[in-house]
């Protein structure tokens, strides 16, 4: 071998190998996931979704309240029924008012991951905990060996059991109440909404994240939609409460001050809340 | 409850070095398996009980405050203004008037010994003046925020239903009936005082059987109970959980230090009860259900707990026009 045969070779090996690298980090390669003493990925972190899905998951150009994006929908269109599209056309004109999330809603199990507000995953053997910044309610992801309760449950955020397929966690959800949009434009699905989402590590710090989502009230055949998440690492990222609902009214409890009480405003008498939320309704 | 369950209990207690404060009666009917009228005190000590892989003491799983809810912070059994709280405890239960000292639970308020917070004057007015208009909201700020779902701060959600515990290297984590809470064992540092949240922000450490949390970035809206009682979102509050190294319970205590609404600092103190599988469920302290396995569990394996979730507003109906609101 000449002497310049060998820093050739070395640099061939050295590109060979960060090539494999690079190559590792975008498909997963398993030695370079993070992971739980269990052996399983680690998804806990906090996650964010940076390609906009939250403004319409369908690909569209830009709106006056939307920028353009080009969608999380995998084949471009929900392939809706005419019911379906009727209902989505009717959200859409009037998403101004009638947006979940414009009353501060749960936004429910996918918007709520993409919603390009951040989300922190929990991690344990028995289940994964998700708490949404927005609104900040948690959903658990059942890992246990254990099945949806019987019957059918109005949960804003379902219900989640799940196992891992090799390095996938694959998790079925159902049990859910209908009353969430996927996106601010309008789409949709109901109560019969099945979903198996697919949560992927493709390298320390990006979770892939693809949903199947199949409801006959809706839509003509099951679809999918893929987002990649991405992991907030600024040194002092957090999950911060945001409760939105209480910012309609959190201005009448300022901590009362020592002259007088705040001025009348005038609105009655108000009783407690019906919860609805945790009560079978079927 | 029977007499020598009671006994069991009162040994077992003894021995894990269970101070009883207050000699009370201990309910024997219904859910009064699960709540009391004495405040049993868990001394703070060394933790000799499970550990999590991280080194934590195990403290996962469903908890509950044992003595009646937030209508009044300073009798904890007294209906203050409001009478929507926990299931009445027995058929027989006696009036508050007719209740004999002997069955009265002591204030929360451990430190001072009066019993009650030590209020500059005006501060007091302002108390008196939310708790005499709590059932008669003649202006928004006397409804109860919690009336309108939000989160009831560091304090009262000790005071309302039962709650999950779940425990990650660097967090604790409380999973409440309205509003949850992370309290970083992390060292990350708590964001500008100018973000202020329902349930503030939690920096907490372990020391032995006791975690120990400085709550910042509150916002002291909600109220320490229907009776009215607040501090001002400068109150310096640090919290001490502990917990009995049997598992069975803990004692919350939260010492709030605010010159600007107070004399003095005071202290309040909550005991806690771990919700098991025998708990009675009461859709109050305990509303937990068993989880769907999809085979018998193991001869002497218990059920698994788990809870609904727990959203609050977005179920609202007839909100403002109670005379359409359908009953829970």
């Amino acid at each position: 071998m000449n002497t310049l045969g060998r820093p050739a070779l070395l640099a061939a090996v050295v590109l060979a190998v960060s090539g494999a690298t690079l190559a590792a980090q975008r498909t997963g390669d398993p030695a370079t996931l993070p992971r739980t003493a269990d052996g399983r990925p680690d998804l806990s972190g906090i996650w964010q979704a940076l390609s906009g899905p939250e403004f319409d998951i369908e690909a569209h150009g830009p709106r006056k309240d939307t920028p353009p994006g080009l969608g999380i929908v995998e084949g471009g269109a929900i392939p809706y029924t005419p019911q379906g599209l009727a209902r989505r056309q009717r959200n859409f004109a009037a998403r101004a008012t009638a947006d979940p999330r414009n009353k501060c809603f749960t936004l429910g199990v996918l918007r709520g991951t993409y919603s390009g507000e951040p989300f922190q995953i929990f991690q344990r053997p028995r289940d994964l905990t998700l708490l949404y910044q927005f609104g900040h309610p948690a959903r658990t992801i059942h890992t246990n060996g254990t099945r949806h309760p019987d019957g059918h449950i109005d949960f804003w955020l379902g219900d989640s059991r799940a196992g891992w397929e090799d390095d996938t966690l694959v998790v079925d959800v159902n049990d859910f109440n209908g009353e969430t949009w996927l996106d601010r434009a309008g789409n949709h699905a109901s109560d019969q909404l099945h979903v198996v989402e697919r949560w992927r590590l493709l390298d320390a710090n990006t979770l892939e994240y693809r949903a199947t989502l199949d409801d006959p009230a809706v839509y003509t055949r099951p679809w999918s939609l893929s987002v990649l998440l991405h992991r907030r690492r600024e040194p002092n990222a957090q999950v911060l409460e945001n409760y939105c609902y209480t910012l309609d009214y959190d201005r009448y409890y300022p901590v009362p001050p020592a002259s007088t009480s705040v001025a009348p405003d005038g609105s009655g008498a108000e009783k407690a809340p019906r919860r609805t939320a945790a009560r079978r309704s079927r | 409850m029977p007499t020598s369950s009671n006994a069991t209990r009162g040994a077992r207690l003894a021995l894990l070095g269970v101070l009883v404060l207050t000699p009370a009666l201990v309910l024997t009917q219904g859910s009064a398996q699960f709540r009391e009228r004495r405040v049993v005190v868990t001394p703070p000590g060394p933790w000799t009980g499970a550990r999590l892989p991280d080194g934590q003491p195990d403290v996962e799983g469903f908890w509950s405050n044992t003595i009646g809810n937030h209508n009044n912070l300073t009798d904890p059994q007294g209906r203050g203004a409001a009478d929507d709280g926990p299931p009445r405890e027995g058929p027989a239960r006696p009036r508050r008037a007719q209740a004999g000292p002997q069955e009265k639970a002591p204030s929360r308020i451990s430190d001072p010994a009066d019993g009650e917070v030590p209020f500059q004057p005006w501060a007091r007015a302002r108390a008196q003046e939310f708790a005499a208009h709590l059932n008669d909201p003649t202006r928004p700020e006397y409804v109860e925020p919690f009336a309108r779902c939000a989160p009831g701060g560091p304090t009262k959600s000790f005071m309302w239903h039962g709650y999950e515990i779940r425990q990650y290297p660097g967090y604790v984590v409380f999973l409440f009936d309205s509003g949850n809470r992370v309290i970083h064992l992390d060292g990350k540092p708590a964001p500008p005082e100018t973000i202020k949240e329902w349930n503030g922000e939690s920096r907490g450490r372990w020391d032995g059987n006791t975690l120990v949390v400085h709550v910042t970035n509150h916002n002291a809206k909600a109220r320490l109970g229907r009776s009215g009682e607040f501090v001002s979102a400068d109150a310096a509050v640090e919290e001490r959980f502990v917990f009995d190294p049997a598992g069975e319970r803990f004692t919350y205590h939260a010492t709030y230090t605010d010159p600007s609404v107070l004399t003095r600092p005071f202290t309040i103190t909550i005991p806690n009860k771990r919700v098991t599988v025998d708990t009675p469920v009461d859709d109050w302290n305990n509303q937990t259900f068993h989880a769907n396995f999809p085979t018998p569990r193991a001869a002497g394996e218990p059920p698994l707990l788990e809870a609904y979730e727990r959203i609050c507003v977005e179920g609202n109906e007839g909100h403002g026009n109670p005379a359409a609101a359908p009953q829970p």
